[in-house]
């Protein structure tokens, strides 16, 4: 479910339609949003095309806006909405492109985290043909352990998922307006979203920028952020690479636990048969405890499989680039 | 718009620039002496010149036709890709390394107009290594015969056709493009005959395939007979287990209370233990079952009712 946008407050575009969209999702640690605009908006005008920036924020956000009000008064180009309920950045992102007039749209972070001269490549390379551009901080200005971090993560993304990403949630991006109805914006999707983009079909690619000096302070984060990020991992893995097989997943992983539970059985059993008695046997316990583990992963992936098998016939398994000859007969099963 | 070709010719290929030139050559003088045909070359993400061979063949002769995938999906989504963008009434699948014959794609169409929905050639004299390959291929065929109920020679061979009716009422996702048959008859209601067809060797490109195969295979094939036999009603075989599940804890629970009133000395809580353990598996099976009639309910898509297959009287 998309969030409902609430109200959507002024906006002084005059009579023309604007190219670009900037959509800042405001979820985590924003910065003051005037100076947010004011330190990005300069390199928009830059490029000679008309912008716009939408402000996305949660409900009952506060004074977050308040700064605002006097760009607008001014003649900015600013529309601010307000969520329905709470949403993540996913949400807020399909929700302010349901919205928004440009045929590009860029996502900023609430806060600076590349300089704003990057900006007009980004663009630039979603003209010329990429469908999103996402932006690589070249970590210039942060700490070590951050940048360990980063690397880390990106290590085992790669490991794990696949592709070759560097900063893959940096949140500065350029896409076309029409491949976001193909990307899958729901929960921490944002976070991923070069990849999940990349896995429908779509073009790509990583632009190197320079990281803007307030992003570079050291984070440290608190431990439930680290369970989260691996969290939102592990999601992804089985997203991307068992979301058309579940039972390869959770059978592997239901076969693991029911062998060795009942190898455990199967031992018990013949010790029995000699004689032993087995009631003063925890391990009888551990056996059972392991093989009804194993029943239940399975059990769980083959729901999976009923869900996939029914969801099959109404969703587009796949995205074609090219026909030739174009044909009478239109092939994907529908567009949803 | 032209009218819609007899035949098509479905080949799904994933870098094969080296076959696409041959494979073009063979099916055109392979179908000479049909009317009208087309073939549909999906390119499934190849990372070599597979496309613009193609498209240099497909130049000229609008009987070629591209279907370029945005990436690599796998055999199956490209087959159905194909299916999607097929114009025939009849469709014959075939392998992009030229192993199957397109000489044999007469003899399957043949088959196909006795009234069957789905003609699954069966490679003779393969020339295939016999340990890595044949072997294993003969022991997967009669697993899958004996748990899918469909005995079917060779289930490997890419050389299939189809009546119309039947892909528009399957779909082919996953890997499930070795179990055509199976889901055929088992999610589809289909009608079909097996005939023999010459198999060559891969002289150009190299082979996909690994023994990796053999696990996913097996998962593949516990999701084709679940599909088979409780698709439309999951929670049946969610009480069998949890029945089983439950009569296993009663066993258990009855040697805690010969233990309670005394008939045999020694602690009960071992046992105890047990019991509860099963009788959880149970209940969890047993709601895990209610969701997946809830996930039946709430299916998407088309309708699914089975298809009549014949009709008499008037």
């Amino acid at each position: 479910m998309e969030p409902r946008v609430e109200k959507a407050t002024v906006e002084s575009m005059g009579e023309s339609s604007p190219e670009i969209s900037v959509v800042v999702p405001v979820a985590e640690r924003p910065w003051a949003l005037d100076r947010l605009y004011r330190e990005y908006a300069p390199a928009l005008e830059a490029t000679g095309e008309m912008f716009e920036f939408l402000f996305v924020l949660k409900p009952w956000a506060g004074d977050l806006a308040s700064p605002l009000a006097d760009l607008i008064r001014d003649g900015a180009p600013i529309r601010v909405l307000e969520t329905g309920f709470q949403a993540g950045e996913s949400e807020m992102l399909a929700a302010a492109a349901e919205v928004c007039k440009g045929s590009v749209i860029l996502t900023l972070p609430p806060y600076p985290r590349i300089l704003p001269d990057a900006i007009p490549e980004l663009l630039q390379r979603v003209r010329s043909g990429l469908d999103v551009a996402t932006a690589r901080r070249l970590l210039t200005e942060s700490s070590w352990l951050n940048r360990i971090q980063n690397r880390a993560f990106h290590t085992l993304l790669r490991w794990w998922v696949g592709g070759d990403f560097k900063d893959v949630a940096c949140g500065v991006r350029a896409m076309r307006k029409d491949a976001i109805r193909d990307i899958p914006l729901y929960g921490d999707s944002y976070r991923f979203l070069p990849l999940l983009a990349r896995r429908e079909g779509l073009f790509v690619e990583e632009v190197s920028t320079k990281q803007h000096p307030m992003d570079g302070k050291t984070r440290v984060y608190s431990p439930g952020i680290y369970l989260r990020r691996f969290l939102d991992l592990l999601g992804l893995v089985v997203l991307v690479r068992f979301t058309q097989k579940p039972l390869r997943f959770f059978g592997f992983l239901g076969s693991v636990f029911g062998l060795s539970g009942s190898v455990i059985l199967v031992v018990l059993f013949f010790q029995r048969l000699g004689g032993q008695d087995l009631a003063d046997r925890p391990l009888l316990l551990l056996g059972i405890l392991l093989f009804s583990l194993g029943v239940q992963a399975i059990a769980i992936g083959l729901v999976g499989e009923i869900i996939v098998h029914f969801g099959a016939s109404a969703r587009r398994l796949y995205r074609v680039a090219e026909v030739v000859p174009s044909a009478e007969r239109t092939g994907e099963r529908d567009e949803g | 718009m032209r009218p819609y070709p007899h035949l098509s010719v479905v080949v799904p290929l994933l870098n094969e620039e080296a076959n696409v030139g041959p494979l073009v050559h063979a099916v055109r003088t392979a179908l000479t002496g049909v009317t009208t045909w087309e073939l549909v070359l999906i390119d499934d993400g190849s990372t070599d010149s597979t496309c613009e061979r193609v498209r240099e063949a497909a130049a000229g002769d609008p009987r070629i036709r591209l279907v370029k995938l945005a990436r690599n999906y796998g055999q199956s989504t490209a087959t159905q890709a194909g299916f999607d963008h097929a114009l025939g009434d009849a469709v014959v699948t075939l392998d992009g390394d030229l192993q199957n014959d397109p000489k044999d794609i007469p003899v399957v169409l043949d088959k196909l107009g006795e009234g069957f929905d789905l003609v699954v050639g069966y490679r003779v004299r393969r020339k295939d290594r016999f340990l890595t390959r044949r072997v294993p291929s003969w022991i997967a065929n009669r697993i899958i015969a004996l748990i899918t109920g469909v005995p079917i020679r060779d289930n490997g061979c890419s050389l299939k056709a189809y009546r119309r009716s039947l892909i528009d009422r399957t779909v082919l996702y996953s890997d499930f493009h070795r179990f055509v048959p199976a889901l055929a008859v088992g999610a589809a209601g289909a009608r079909i005959a097996q005939v023999s067809v010459r198999h060559h060797p891969r002289t150009r490109g190299v082979s996909k395939y690994g023994m990796s195969r053999v696990t996913k295979v097996l998962a593949d094939l516990l999701t084709i007979k679940m599909i088979q036999s409780f698709r439309t009603r999951p929670l049946r075989l969610a009480g069998a287990v949890c029945l089983v599940s439950l009569v296993a804890s009663g066993v258990f629970g009855a040697l805690v209370l010969s233990r309670s009133v005394g008939l045999v000395t020694g602690s009960a809580t071992v046992f105890t233990g047990a019991s509860l353990l099963l009788a959880s598996l149970g209940v969890f099976v047993l709601l895990l079952g209610l969701v997946a009639e809830v996930a039946v309910r709430h299916r998407g898509g088309r309708p699914d009712r089975p298809p009549i297959v014949s009709e008499w009287g008037r």
